[in-house]
């Protein structure tokens, strides 16, 4: 599975977020998306979803152009983004139901045990979600989003409020997907968690692709390196006084 | 089909086991319908002669302002909870997600009405258990809800929606309100059917519009 992205554009108002960015993204890879705020990762993640409007260029999936409109592609997409698309009144167990039934994938309550098993919820948990912690929810988050064996997974910061365990058990989880020939897609700060299992680093900046190497080319200082010399100058430059 | 359906049926449950456990459209608008009925009986100084004449415009008034805190509420609480965008990429068909927010604002309207008219008939003392006249009120917050949900899904992308639902959406509702308190008077005051009949037809080809047009435009209404 070959997902391009080709000439791809994006303006809010006049400001435009992604400048005729090019991507290459294959599956049974974990591609990581490096970029300082601002640099519009989450707006490609929504853009390749088909959440966010594009402007100009495309995207196609093994050589046929994507339709956006088309609601059977999207189905075919794990999301995970900051907000978890989780209902705070229904428990855990009934939050994967429900997408599960608009999944139409037939899973029993005994399969959906089993999904929260997988990232570590106790399958008794009959709270409301709005009692759980931010950690909890994330890992909901994730089981919600693994729950129709989507081809492609798209995760917007998915280490976010996890405990150690939770981002140990999430790499666990994405390198069975890995195997499995998902094509996955994460943007992240936590450079110590993704560097377990990430296949390439891209680093997007001022809305275009500045970036991008093997995993095992660099160790991480010279990553890190390299993120600094192409992010901190705009980042100083925004820092100075008028 | 019945995927579609069967879709619309989850979404109805999910949105009605939510409003069941938190309560918050309901206890909202039943306080402000108890309240503006108050008001009324308070402002309005009804004699035996007129008291028929007010009924409907009067009650249809009192659902039509309280349904519409409910209405503002239906897609706000999907974005609050960050749900709107899980529910576009999981349904096989957007129209569903219209679909089943109408029936669900239909049913909390329908809720609504069982328990206003009784107390209306207390505090008013004009009886309005009659099959015809709720009949009318049916039909009434159909069309209300079928324009109401449309407009609701293209006003929660604003930033100022809680102000543009209202003023996008009264204008649209002209038809059901005139035709609402012209045939549910007309019950009330005992008007033959042929007199009646002409606002019950403008209600119905109303819905029936309204309806086919928010299946058709709902997902282009809700794109970014």
């Amino acid at each position: 599975m070959i997902l391009e992205v080709k000439a791809l554009t994006k303006r809010y108002g006049r400001r435009k977020i992604l400048k005729e960015l090019d991507l290459t993204l294959n599956g049974g890879e974990i591609a990581c998306l490096l970029g300082p705020n601002g640099a519009g990762k989450t707006t490609l993640l929504r853009a390749l979803a088909g959440l966010a409007s594009i402007q100009s260029g495309e995207v196609s999936l093994d050589g046929e152009i994507i339709d956006f409109k088309d609601q059977t592609l999207r189905r075919r997409i794990g999301l995970i983004m900051h907000q978890p698309f989780l209902y705070e009144n229904l428990t855990g167990l009934e939050n994967l139901r429900f997408y599960a039934e608009l999944y139409q994938t037939n899973q029993t309550g005994e399969a959906l045990k089993t999904a929260l098993e997988r990232v570590g919820l106790n399958p008794s948990q009959e709270d409301p979600v709005r009692a759980y912690s931010r950690g909890m929810k994330q890992r909901l988050t994730v089981a919600r989003a693994l729950l129709h064996d989507p081809d492609i997974l798209l995760m917007d910061e998915p280490y976010t409020g996890l405990d150690q365990q939770g981002c140990k058990l999430l790499n666990q989880i994405l390198l069975e997907e890995k195997t499995a020939g998902r094509l996955i897609l994460i943007t992240t700060h936590e450079l110590d968690y993704t560097r377990q299992i990430a296949d390439r680093f891209i680093t997007l900046h001022l809305g275009r692709i500045a970036d991008e190497f093997e995993n095992h080319e660099l160790s991480l200082d010279r990553i890190q390196a390299r993120y600094q010399a192409i992010t901190a100058p705009r980042e100083i430059a925004a820092q100075e006084p008028k | 089909m019945k995927n579609w359906f069967k879709t619309v049926r989850t979404l109805v449950w999910k949105d009605l086991v939510q409003e069941w456990r938190s309560r918050d459209m309901l206890t909202a608008m039943l306080a402000f319908a108890v309240l503006a009925l108050f008001i009324f009986n308070y402002a309005m100084e009804l004699t035996p002669a007129n008291r028929a004449e007010v009924a409907s415009g009067t009650l249809w008034v009192v659902i039509l302002f309280a349904g519409t805190l409910g209405l503002n509420r239906s897609f706000t609480a999907e974005q609050d909870q960050g749900c709107f965008d899980g529910l576009v990429m999981a349904v096989p068909d957007l129209s569903a997600i219209y679909v089943a927010k109408a029936i669900t604002n239909f049913l909390m309207m329908v809720f609504l009405t069982v328990l206003v008219i009784p107390l209306y008939s207390v505090l008013y003392n004009q009886s309005m258990f009659i099959l015809s006249f709720f009949t009318v009120l049916l039909l009434g917050s159909w069309g209300y809800t079928a324009a109401g949900t449309l407009i609701s899904g293209m006003t929660v992308q604003t930033r100022m929606r809680d102000l543009l639902l209202p003023i996008l959406l009264f204008p649209l509702l002209m038809p059901v309100n005139m035709a609402v308190v012209k045939a549910a008077g007309g019950i009330l005051a005992g008007l033959p059917a042929s007199e009646i009949s002409v606002w019950i037809r403008l209600l119905v080809v109303y819905d029936v519009i309204v309806s086919v047009v928010g299946v058709m435009v709902f997902e282009y209404v809700i794109q970014e």
